[in-house]
């Protein structure tokens, strides 16, 4: 696979220049080349879009309809009685409100503490820093399902039993250790010369931290942010077994719940997942900017 | 800058008459708050009877407060084990009866001995005698019984019809059923008989009769040893798995088909019978009203091979251990399993009862064209062994039927092996 | 002012550990008491008190549970490889600045924002013989005569069940590699260009060893995450048909919740541990080793 190595060379062209080279820079290479780019990712669109086709289809259903055999894919009699049915007869807006909230805090509190960490691995040679490496990955190797036991007498014994608080809690554990190994992996690409030159200047290292690099952790915070909030909003054991009253019911709980001992919801479950979908879409929309072409001389310069 | 002082101030006030106001509750009258937990409160029809049940209960017991924790049919046992092994389980659970040993033997549900003793003698006639067997563990009953069900064939009548044969005179037997499948069944199209072969608890349910009525059994008759090495056996489960394997009467997929899908599969006229009970005809009528379910489909006790058997439904209510309300939450249960609440059940939901003096006199039941068939079979219902070690030995026995149905090994090979590794299991019990 | 060079090390390295111990704390103090909990209930034989190597004896001679720890290896290593192969294969394009770049990305990360249990429901029924989506579009297309037995047919549920994870799995992949893309300073590149390498020279000598990090990063998080997924293929196929698609994940749930044995399934969830750390120490190694 011929890569990221035409790169639209932006820095230092001005004028008419520019405009030539931006215009070079939708042309990536011979037509051959991006006919063949094109072919792969309109095979991957399929791929990845045909589930949510029909999904979209099924959550327009009647409940009927969705079981028909053989399938429809245009709803014979198109219907959004599901899409309002999960607003009005299931507690959605409620759910949406308790899955956001431990969500964002999930992640915002495991990618800061989760840079730190990565930034103290990555710049610092302290004994004992390969041991506590693997330990942040080997707390991920006991499976959850063994984990929530402890976790639920835990959090009773501290009062946080049926609270948010200790769902964010329970997920930082997870998130954590993740955004500490993506950030270390990243902060290593970023040159260490920027680091001293602001040391030189008469930086401490916490604002070294703070007003060098945390700014060039763009796409690597983006990766971290999405993971955590990602892992929080869509886990269903930990959720059941760590809440239990209505007040505290997350959106994958919700969706959960349409799959009864008789009857699968179909058209409310689809409409669910769409919906639980949409928070971390307008998440990834606005955190895309950060998602930049690649680090630039600038960045080190300045 | 004042201002904000006042205004912290005012905030501080409000937030501590509040606390206060919600830790003292006004008036002298304490009320007693029952968590009570159900798969059924997150089913709607099933919701709005329960949730009209509780609205009568605490209008009779003014002091105490019933409050809904709705769990999913799945996780039940899963969310279950986690609270009561932390001795914070909901005052009143539902449970199926397979789930029951291993509560049991864990000390997750009250001895109620102590409560029915209270009752005065005579309390427990008014059920059959199986269920409160079921109920019983080590002599003490730690659940009360709640439906109770036999399974039983459910046919499309114009589908039998359309196969020459008619719907009242209905094979009896197994070998006149293949006859009357091969008949119903067009190759792609539609089948005689609509299989259940997932990992799901509705397996075993629909299972066991052919094992029952071909005269073989799960386990010896003292529960230590697999009995499935026996020609009655063999022959029930060759003839299972046979049914799709040789003479293909059962649409593909049969082992990643769980209930629901099966009787999508009825609903849709793409099979002509499954195994099923009351709750059949009005979720099939849910899945396509076009159908005319109450009208077309038509229930039959199970063909027979060597003697007439059916397999039991039976959910189960339990109270959790660490209860601190036990004299209300068994209020609340004897009222879930009192003689006019189990014909409110049957009435909004179907279900027959546990209760002898409801689904052996009710009018409601014995009138009623599928209920009257189900009541009728109770005599031959039977349940599975109800040892700890069950859920795990039926995952073994579902995963060799698999194994046969997909052909990864032979009927005998995929039955002889499971024979041994159950006997491994009950040989640790040992 | 800038530290002088003589207590610029000690410092440093006190600097470090303060850097690495808001996380270690709150890791140690949330995380410690169920490992501990788990190990000790690994040690204990069920119904009664003691130190007993009971359960680990059981676990040797479990052949479910042999088969299982292949069967892990199997879908495991399968998956992975087909996360970090897509994810890669994506990634490179999705770095370049193409027409309809942010929509691509957007579509690529899809898949993610679906919970995993929801998305094993949806894969079975897409799978479906009868009414499913999947055989529908092929048998319409041609390309099939009659539907597939997708997750009971010979040994195609492992095809099946790797297909659903694939999609749910490789869009995280595919963003910490696009990170990873993004982190090679640009001056690289042109430096090179100057220098008369072509397209495949740079790939081979830029972006691959400005990749090393990220795809080792990437590689053992996913697998630690593979080998703890659980809800997909519990929703899927529950381990079925036979023990064909059994994984440690499901079968340490099994233990626990279905049958009670909460001691047996510790030992399990710690063999699990055990095998993961050894796996993953070479990654260890490379991820802290310096430049």
């Amino acid at each position: 696979m011929p890569a990221s190595d035409d790169r639209p060379e932006r820095a230092g062209v001005r004028g008419g220049e520019g405009q030539r080279a931006r215009a070079k820079e939708r042309r990536v290479g011979p037509w051959l080349f991006r006919a063949l780019v094109y072919g792969f990712l309109l095979v991957m669109a399929i791929y990845v879009l045909f589930p949510f086709a029909w999904m979209l289809s099924t959550a327009l259903k009647t409940e009927s309809e969705a079981l028909a055999i053989p399938p429809t894919w245009i709803p014979r009699t198109p219907t959004l009685d599901s899409v309002i049915g999960i607003w009005v007869r299931k507690n959605f807006a409620l759910y949406f409100f308790n899955s956001t909230v431990v969500s964002l805090a999930t992640a915002l509190l495991s990618v800061f503490f989760g840079s730190l960490a990565g930034y103290g691995f990555s710049r610092f040679r302290f004994p004992g820093r390969q041991f506590l490496m693997g330990f942040f990955l080997a707390t991920q190797m006991l499976p959850g399902v063994l984990l929530v036991g402890p976790y639920f007498k835990m959090l009773n014994a501290v009062g946080l039993y049926d609270t948010r608080t200790g769902l964010v809690i329970a997920f930082l554990t997870i998130c954590l250790p993740f955004a500490t190994w993506t950030m270390k992996g990243f902060i290593d690409g970023v040159p260490v010369e920027m680091d001293e030159a602001a040391l030189v200047d008469g930086c401490n290292r916490l604002s070294v931290f703070f007003r060098v690099i945390l700014p060039v952790l763009g796409p690597a915070m983006v990766a971290s942010i999405l993971f955590a909030f990602l892992l929080a909003w869509g886990d269903l054991l930990w959720a059941l077994c760590l809440t239990t009253s209505e007040g505290m019911i997350t959106v994958t709980l919700g969706i959960a719940r349409t799959v009864g001992e008789f009857r699968i919801i179909w058209p409310m479950l689809m409409a669910g997942s769409l919906l639980g979908g949409l928070p971390a879409i307008l998440l990834y929309l606005f955190l895309q900017r950060f998602l930049v072409a690649g680090l630039t001389a600038g960045a080190l310069k300045d | 800058m004042r201002r904000r002082h006042i205004l912290g101030l005012v905030l501080v006030t409000a937030i501590s008459v509040a606390a206060l106001v919600a830790a003292f509750p006004v008036g002298a009258q304490q009320r007693v708050i029952l968590r009570f937990s159900d798969w059924h409160l997150t089913e709607d029809v099933w919701n709005k009877s329960l949730t009209e049940g509780i609205a009568i209960f605490e209008k009779r017991f003014p002091h105490i407060k019933v409050q809904t924790e709705p769990v999913s049919y799945r996780e039940k046992e899963t969310k279950y084990t986690v609270e009561s092994a932390a001795g914070k389980a909901p005052d009143v659970m539902h449970l199926h009866a397979f789930s029951l040993p291993a509560f049991y033997e864990k000390g997750y549900a009250l001895d109620l001995t102590p409560f029915i003793e209270k009752e005065g003698k005579g309390f427990l006639d008014a059920w059959y005698p199986l269920p409160l067997e079921l109920v019983k563990y080590k002599g003490r009953v730690h659940a009360m019984p709640g439906d109770y069900m036999t399974m039983v064939l459910v046919c499309n009548t114009d589908m039998v019809n359309a196969a020459g044969v008619s719907p009242e005179k209905f094979p009896a037997t197994w070998e006149g059923f293949l006859d009357f499948a091969k008949k119903a069944t067009k190759p792609g199209q539609q089948w005689g008989l609509g299989m259940v072969g997932a990992k799901d608890p509705g397996f075993s349910l629909r299972f066991s009769p052919f094992l029952w009525t071909f005269g073989g059994d799960y386990l010896t008759a003292d529960l230590k040893r697999s009995a499935l090495d026996t020609p009655e056996a063999k022959e029930a489960f060759a003839y299972f798995v046979e049914l799709s394997s040789n003479h293909k009467v059962v649409p593909p997929g049969a082992t990643s088909a769980n209930p629901q899908d099966v009787r999508t599969q009825l609903a849709h006229k793409k099979i002509a019978c499954e195994i099923g009970s009351g709750w059949t005809a009005p979720i099939v009528n849910k899945i396509n009203p076009d159908l005319r379910a109450f009208e077309v489909l038509r229930a039959y006790p199970l063909p027979v091979k060597k003697k007439r058997a059916t397999a039991i439904w039976l959910s189960s209510w339990i109270i959790g251990p660490n209860t601190k309300h036990p004299n209300e939450a068994w209020e609340l249960m004897k009222f879930i399993t009192s003689k006019e609440m189990e014909l409110k059940w049957f009435k909004d939901n179907r279900v027959t009862s546990s209760r002898k003096d409801v689904s052996g006199v009710a009018p409601e039941i014995l009138n009623d064209k599928f209920a009257k068939v189900i009541a009728a079979e109770l005599p031959y219902g039977k349940v599975e062994p109800q040892i700890r070690e069950w859920p795990e030995i039926m995952d073994v026995f579902t995963g060799a039927v698999q194994e046969a149905l997909t052909g990864a090994k032979t009927a005998d090979r995929a039955l002889a092996d499971a024979h041994s590794r159950i006997n491994a299991i009950l040989a640790r019990r040992r | 002012m800038c530290l002088s060079v003589a207590t610029a090390r000690s410092t440093s390295i006190r600097t470090g550990y303060l850097f690495v111990l808001p996380a270690l704390l709150l890791l140690l103090a949330v995380l410690g008491f169920p490992a501990l909990w788990s190990l000790g209930l690994s040690f204990r034989a069920e119904g009664r008190d003691g130190f007993s190597l009971e359960q680990y004896r059981l676990l040797l001679e479990d052949s479910l549970f042999h088969q299982t720890f292949w069967n892990t290896g199997l879908l495991v290593g399968l998956s992975v490889a087909a996360h970090l192969g897509l994810g890669l294969a994506v990634a490179l394009p999705l770095n370049l600045p193409l027409r309809g770049q942010a929509t691509l990305r957007l579509v690529a990360l899809l898949p993610w924002v679906v919970p995993d249990v929801v998305a094993g429901i949806i894969w079975k029924w897409l799978y479906n013989p009868l009414n499913g989506a999947l055989n529908d579009v092929l048998v319409r297309l041609g390309l099939l005569t009659t539907p597939l037995d997708w997750l009971g047919a010979g040994h195609l549920p492992l095809v099946s069940v790797i297909l659903a994870n694939v999609w749910r799995g490789f869009p995280f992949v595919m963003l910490i590699l696009l990170a990873g893309l993004q982190a090679i300073p640009r001056e690289r590149y042109e430096a090179a260009s100057i220098d008369g390498a072509n397209a495949l020279q740079r790939f081979r000598h830029i972006t691959l060893p400005g990749l090393r990090k990220m795809l080792v990063v990437s590689l053992a998080l996913d697998t630690v995450w593979e080998v703890r997924r659980f809800g997909l293929i519990q929703a899927m196929t529950q381990g079925g048909p036979g023990n064909l698609t059994e994984v440690l994940s499901t079968l340490v749930y099994k233990q626990y919740f279905a049958f009670f044995r909460f001691e047996y399934a510790s030992a399990i969830a710690v063999v699990m541990a055990a095998v993961l750390l050894i796996v993953s120490l070479p990654y260890i190694r490379m991820i802290s080793q310096e430049e």
